[in-house]
């Protein structure tokens, strides 16, 4: 009986914790006024249940990495908070030949981090090591454009033909032929410049030396910890950064983190869980301080184009109709966005003209019946005989997805078998041809174009045998004319007529069933100032400042010792 | 019923923990059984109309939804009792089939005591015990391509009966050697004949006592595979699965993992007071 009262006593413990998890505290407030001066200092403190495994341009391996590599390395170009590609290490560029040479002058006197000055030399260098085959570059056929890419990525060449120094603050970039998003592309950090130490080819030993804004502490990079950067004082923007530094500490989980922010150990958060996003959503304390990112991410069924019953075109089209994407929002209603076409919203290219793919059910039983595969909902009788695998992922979000799908997929005589595995095996899998009938899709833009989807998503080119960014296997050879010459059209307009017309043919041929959009919601610390999401970034930190009431350690004051103690007894952390 | 079986159990209806375990696994096996008729709902369905607040959560404990809804909006309570079914059914499956293999193991290894037979029988155990349960049972489940109930009782229950072989080995070893079983084969009965009549009879009473505490094990075991995502795949409710999607709904829906949490713990302190009080009531030193 003992063990009875034992466990009785724990739940109402558990209880207990329930009913004061409900409650947000209140932030810890900022120091000064609406108009108050930017001031230096402070480390701004981040957290992530993910890791990293390379700190690299050249191994850009992790959706985290960017954000860093945007801190520690300048670019020739960078985007601004449209997504418009601006000059960064590079003060101007010119296009000629008809957008087949791009001639970029870098600002005399920027620094790298180790000291030396960037030179035309060491942007060549940088390409040449990122693009090299010896990198494990995932993003280098980006650059395939460049005249003698092909050469240099079989290792008939040691130098890349197309990159030229005309001096030492001048770089050429030759082209084969127009490429519109040469820019964009350029933007993202793969080839931006490294110090000398990375030397002429990748290794995984180089410790990472830039010339962005922040540069890695003495040991900053504690492997599956933490990593701390530090500002760099050579920067080229004078007076920026104003932090003293920023540290991401890895493998802390929502809750954990909802905590360290409420306690004041964590200045920006954005991995919530649904609940607790709400309640911060709705603490108007709270709520002026947080924002939605872009949308930039697309997620949809994506169909086996080889593989039946997919491989007719009407089963897909039956799909597409028969899903209620508003019913799959409400699965994480703080997070999900209803999504109908291929480019999300908040990327250029995006189209409302495209046609949607809407739930409609009596068109998805016709599609089913022009298939040869007729339903009739009312006796559960007819639609593809056998069970279809649909494999996802362990414990995410996909999990809870897929039910929903399920049920709804039943309605027109598909009936879905979920598989769960791993998430390796399910890459290996679902990205491997003649594997998977049907799994879910998922992308988010590597640059912000229409192409950074329609190209390696769906074009012929982008399926592989093993590790197909084309994970539907689709092929028309119409909508790979057409992003092909989007690709090579130099005009705004025109291009973006082409990359509608792809987008209508996905819509209608289906080789996904776009179904939502995911939105990160960031919650930053009303004292962490200048904080706005940016659309590729997230988060801009060269312009952050900090602007606390009683520093660091105020949160001592405002919780309590008593009460911090009690917190972290019960989730196990180790209070500062 | 002879004058034994039925002093054994009255002595199991005088212990009051006794009793309170004997109802409330028939409590669990009534839930099982008749639950998911009474409620109402579908088990797989998500209500996207009543199931879900204005805020796009789930909604509380009400009369339509007795213990609410979970995260996709589905009745907890039916997917409770569907959850008790594949509980009960793996438990009791899996500690039958453990039962089996460890009663015929060890009765064989404790008779053939000290021969080449033992011996390799009880260095099978010895491996099987020295390796991690639970890690080889989540690598045989990732090992299936799809797991259902019954990979996972067969899982269990071939992974499960080790412990059994060793007890069931030493009270055979004793009995063997008790004057009765000596009487026999001094008389010559054959060793099956001596086997069945004599000593599976008096193996019986701890088999049945460890077999019953078994099934708690066996119910936590599920549990513990399916919360971590190596058990059945959903939609099949279990209740390990049933935890581990509630568990971020703590704090708006505290119902979602509260409701399966407290069923593994009643079915476990079920079992575990029901074979407790059994061990007593069988007790030969209690006769």
């Amino acid at each position: 009986m003992r063990s009875i009262l034992g466990r009785t006593s724990a739940l109402v413990l558990l209880a207990g914790l329930v009913a004061c998890g409900r409650e947000v505290p209140a932030p810890i407030p900022r120091a000064g006024g609406e108009g108050a001066p930017p001031a230096r200092g402070g480390t701004l403190e981040l957290a992530s249940f993910a890791d990293i495994r390379a700190l690299d341009p050249a191994n850009m391996a992790d959706g985290l990495v960017p954000q860093m590599l945007e801190a520690m390395f300048a670019g020739l170009v960078d985007y601004d908070h449209e997504g418009h590609v601006v000059p960064d290490l590079a003060e101007r560029w010119t296009v000629e030949d008809e957008g087949k040479t791009f001639r970029f002058f870098l600002r005399e006197g920027a620094r790298f981090h180790d000291g030396a000055e960037v030179t035309a030399e060491d942007v060549k260098r940088s390409v040449e090591r990122a693009l090299h085959p010896s990198a494990p570059n995932p993003y280098a056929s980006y650059f395939e454009s460049l005249s003698g890419f092909a050469e240099f990525a079989a290792k008939k060449t040691e130098r890349l033909a197309g990159v030229e120094v005309e001096g030492r603050y001048v770089v050429r970039f030759r082209l084969d032929q127009p490429d519109a998003v040469f820019l964009p592309v350029l933007a993202m950090p793969m080839v931006r410049p490294t110090c000398k130490s990375a030397g002429d080819r990748y290794t995984d030993t180089w410790v990472a030396c830039g010339a962005g804004p922040f540069k890695l502490a003495p040991n900053g990079w504690d492997r599956g910890r933490e990593l701390r950067l530090v500002r760099h004082d050579g920067y080229y923007q004078r007076g920026k950064p104003l932090l003293d530094g920023v540290r991401w500490t890895f493998h802390v989980n929502s809750t954990s983190q909802r905590f360290k922010l409420t306690r004041g150990e964590l200045d920006v958060m954005r991995e919530f869980l649904a609940p607790d996003l709400v309640a911060f959503q709705t603490d108007p304390r709270w709520r002026p301080f947080g924002a939605y990112e872009a949308n930039k991410q697309v997620n949809g069924e994506s169909m086996n184009c080889e593989l039946p019953p997919f491989d007719n075109v009407e089963v897909r089209r039956a799909v597409a109709a028969a899903i209620d994407r508003e019913q799959l929002r409400k699965i994480r209603a703080t997070n999900l966005v209803v999504q109908t076409r291929p480019v999300p919203p908040d990327v250029p290219g995006f189209d409302p003209e495209v046609p949607a793919q809407t739930f409609d059910l009596p068109r998805a039983l016709e599609h089913m019946k022009n298939a040869g595969l007729a339903y009739d909902p009312a006796t559960g009788k007819g639609g593809w005989p056998h069970p279809i695998p649909y494999l996802v992922y362990k414990q995410g979000l996909t999990e809870a997805t897929a039910q929903v799908l399920a049920q709804q997929l039943a309605k027109i005589g598909l009936r879905l078998e979920i598989r769960i595995v791993n998430y390796p095996t399910f890459m290996a899998i679902r990205n491997r041809r003649r594997q998977s009938p049907m799994a879910p899709g998922f992308w988010q833009q590597d640059f912000p174009d229409a192409l950074s989807f329609l190209e390696p998503l769906w074009t012929t080119r982008s399926i592989n045998d093993e590790d197909s960014n084309n994970t539907s296997f689709y092929s028309n050879p119409r909508y790979d004319a057409l992003v092909d010459k989007a690709r090579r059209e130099p005009s705004e307009e025109r291009r973006r007529r082409l990359t509608t017309e792809a987008q209508k043919i996905l819509v209608d041929e289906a080789p996904w069933a776009f179904t939502y959009g995911y939105r990160w919601y960031v919650q930053a610390q009303p004292y962490v100032r200048e904080h706005t999401a940016h659309p590729v970034w997230g988060i801009e930190l060269s312009k952050i400042w900090i602007d606390r009431a009683g520093g660091r350690m105020a949160s001592r004051a405002l919780f309590g010792h008593d009460a911090r103690t009690t917190f972290a007894s019960v989730f196990g952390d180790r209070p500062r | 019923m002879s004058e034994r079986p039925r002093e054994a159990l009255r002595r199991f209806f005088r212990q009051r923990s006794a009793a309170l375990g004997a109802a409330i696994v028939g409590f669990l096996v009534l839930f099982a059984v008749v639950g998911p008729l009474v409620s109402g709902h579908p088990v797989e369905a998500s209500d996207f109309t009543r199931g879900i607040t204005a805020d796009d959560l789930p909604v509380g404990p009400n009369l339509t939804f007795w213990l609410g809804t979970d995260r996709l909006f589905r009745d907890v309570f039916t997917r409770l009792a569907v959850g008790a079914r594949i509980s009960l059914f793996i438990a009791f499956a899996a500690t039958a089939l453990a039962t089996v293999l460890g009663g015929l193991v060890g009765i064989v290894a404790g008779w053939l005591e000290g021969t080449r037979v033992d011996v390799v029988l009880m260095r099978l155990v010895d491996v099987g015990l020295a390796f991690p349960f639970l890690l080889l049972v989540m690598a045989l489940g990732a090992a299936l391509e799809r797991t259902t109930a019954t990979t996972i009782f067969l899982t269990l229950g071939l992974t499960g009966w080790l412990g059994t072989a060793r007890i069931i080995r030493a009270k055979t070893m004793q009995i063997r050697s008790l004057d009765f079983v000596v009487a026999a084969r001094a008389l010559g009965q054959s060793t099956l004949g001596i086997l069945a009549r004599h000593i599976l009879p008096n193996v019986a009473g701890p088999l049945l006592v460890i077999a019953t505490i078994s099934v708690a094990q066996m119910i936590l075991a599920e549990s513990v595979l399916s919360y971590l995502g190596a058990g059945i795949a959903p939609p099949t409710p279990t209740w390990g699965h049933m935890l581990f999607d509630g568990q971020d709904y703590l704090t708006v829906a505290p119902w979602i993992a509260l409701a399966p949490g407290f069923a593994i713990l009643l079915s476990v302190l079920g079992f575990n007071l029901l074979g407790e009080g059994l061990r007593d009531a069988v007790d030969p030193r209690k006769d």
